[in-house]
């Protein structure tokens, strides 16, 4: 017999180190040959999409194209340090440090421009396509490309650092608010239980998640995607055994992660609510997309049987063993 | 050592390895071939996976002299003249990849898998690439990919 039913879960998450901790990211920002914008950011790729979306944080700041942008990054012996791709935060934190880098370098072209084009001071220039316009005389206006020319022989470069506001929680009572920004989500699944063998299968989910304000709605929709495949396998059947210190089941034959045939469509819903201190309102999402998910499973288990499972995963075994307890206790 | 013949991405080789060398090793460090990842060695994530005679098979359980007389398909031999091959396209542009260590593996699964099949249901999809696994992107986009493939691979 197969029994259906439906759960939700809901977080909240604290974004960046928290509790006081510094949280500390940098960039510079400068004009290359050819009139190329080169942002120097420890910043890491590790798939997140953290390039893709600094560029673009980058292009939208100094009002180019994220083509006329070049990221140099991840090597700290030719850029400041941004902090670890972790805790969520390299959106908002790094996010925050490359725009500030590429306001002072708003600043800087602008002193360049007021020279070049003869202009009694910056007011009024504004940035247009690789260009520093006079923005009620828009003849006046000089290409990056030939600021560059012009001064090959010095650095046009800005630097920027952003340090995150977080408040360290009370040691003896451990209250406080240890972070900022909260992000937040909610999921929704149906699922249906198998009664004879245990067997949990997905039948629905839909997944919304805040994002203050999506940079990339593509790469969002992958963290998503990929923290519910994630979220699945630890909520249904990933379960490391420990022995000493020592993982015994340390082979993929022995420790199951999702295929593409676990998986389901899964409907995503981005939310956005900008964050005011936030780097055009984009806040972190990585860790979070993870969360919401084994509640949601396990409160749509427990609609579907009325048992509650607490502890993960919820393997076959186990659900079979809380069943029949279930039977004798009725 | 022995000395084995065969086809990789088009490109005849004649070349002498140790017999204990397994397929990927011989792609890997005898070709250069290093496109082709090795994530388990044991046959379970489909990282190493490469097209032989058209079957896709995971280099790291062939031994390297099975290879004799084979022809071989690695991640290197699908784009031509430049242009990637519509699967790699179609992958690119659904953001189907995220860190790409399944990357190769995967896009040679959905390759194979549209050669025999040019229009399979999502089932049929999940399916073919379920011996690929994929910690980052949760399979979805690669499913879109897939069915944009198969437009791009219509219009060809
Ligand atoms: S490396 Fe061959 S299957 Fe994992
Ligand atoms: S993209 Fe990272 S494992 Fe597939």
């Amino acid at each position: 017999m197969k029994k259906r039913g439906i759960g939700v879960g809901l977080s909240f998450y604290g974004t960046g180190y928290g509790n006081g901790f510094p949280d500390i990211s940098r960039a510079i920002v400068r004009l290359l040959p050819g009139g190329r914008i080169g942002i120097y950011c420890g910043v890491t790729e590790v798939g997140q999409g953290a390039k893709t979306a600094m560029i673009q944080i980058g292009a939208e700041t100094l009002g180019v194209t994220e083509k006329d942008i070049d990221l140099i990054h991840e090597d700290t012996s030719l850029m400041p340090d941004s902090g670890t791709a972790a805790a969520t935060r390299q959106t908002y934190n790094t996010g925050n440090a490359i725009k500030v880098a590429c306001q002072n370098m708003r600043e800087k072209l602008f002193e360049k421009a007021k020279v070049e084009l003869g202009l009694n001071s910056t007011a009024g220039l504004a940035l247009e396509k690789g260009e520093v316009v006079l923005s009620f005389f828009p003849q006046k206006r000089i290409s990056f490309k030939r600021l560059s020319e012009i001064y090959k022989d010095e650095t046009i470069e800005a630097e920027g650092e952003f340090v995150a506001q977080t408040t360290t929680m009370d040691p003896d009572t451990g209250q406080g608010a240890p972070y900022w920004p909260y992000t937040f989500n909610a999921c929704a699944v149906e699922v249906e239980v198998d009664m004879n063998t245990g067997i949990v299968n997905l039948l629905r989910a839909v997944f919304a998640q805040d994002a203050g304000r999506a940079v990339n709605p593509h790469l969002l929709e992958g963290q998503m995607d990929g923290g519910f495949a994630m979220a699945l396998g630890y909520t249904l059947f990933e379960d490391l055994k420990l022995e000493n210190g020592v993982i015994k089941n340390n082979r993929f034959s022995k420790y199951l992660i999702p295929t593409a045939m676990d998986m389901i469509d899964v409907e995503n819903i981005i939310i956005e609510d900008p964050e005011n201190t936030a780097p055009y309102g984009a806040k972190g999402i990585g860790e979070p997309v993870m969360i919401p998910i084994a509640p949601a499973i396990l409160n749509a288990i427990y609609n579907a049987i009325g048992i509650r499972i607490t502890e993960l995963p919820v393997t076959p075994e186990k659900l079979m063993k809380a069943i029949r307890e279930a039977e004798v206790n009725n | 050592m022995v000395n084995i013949n065969f086809t990789v991405n088009g490109k005849p080789y004649e070349i002498s390895i140790d017999e204990n060398m397994r397929l990927i090793d011989v792609l890997r460090d005898e070709l250069g071939l290093i496109g082709t990842k090795e994530g388990c060695g044991e046959g379970e994530c489909g990282a190493c996976t490469i097209i032989m005679d058209g079957e896709t098979v995971n280099s790291c359980l062939v031994m390297g002299f099975q290879a004799d007389g084979s022809n071989i398909v690695t991640i290197e031999g699908l784009e031509k003249d430049g242009q990637l091959h519509p699967v790699q396209r179609a992958y690119m542009e659904a953001g189907a990849v995220q860190c790409g260590f399944c990357i190769p593996g995967m896009v040679l699964s959905t390759k194979a898998l549209l050669d025999k099949n040019p229009s399979p249901s999502d089932e049929e999809i999940r399916e073919g690439i379920s011996g690929n696994l994929c910690r980052c992107t949760g399979y979805n986009k690669m499913l879109i990919a897939t069915k944009k493939a198969i437009e791009y691979m219509k219009g060809e």
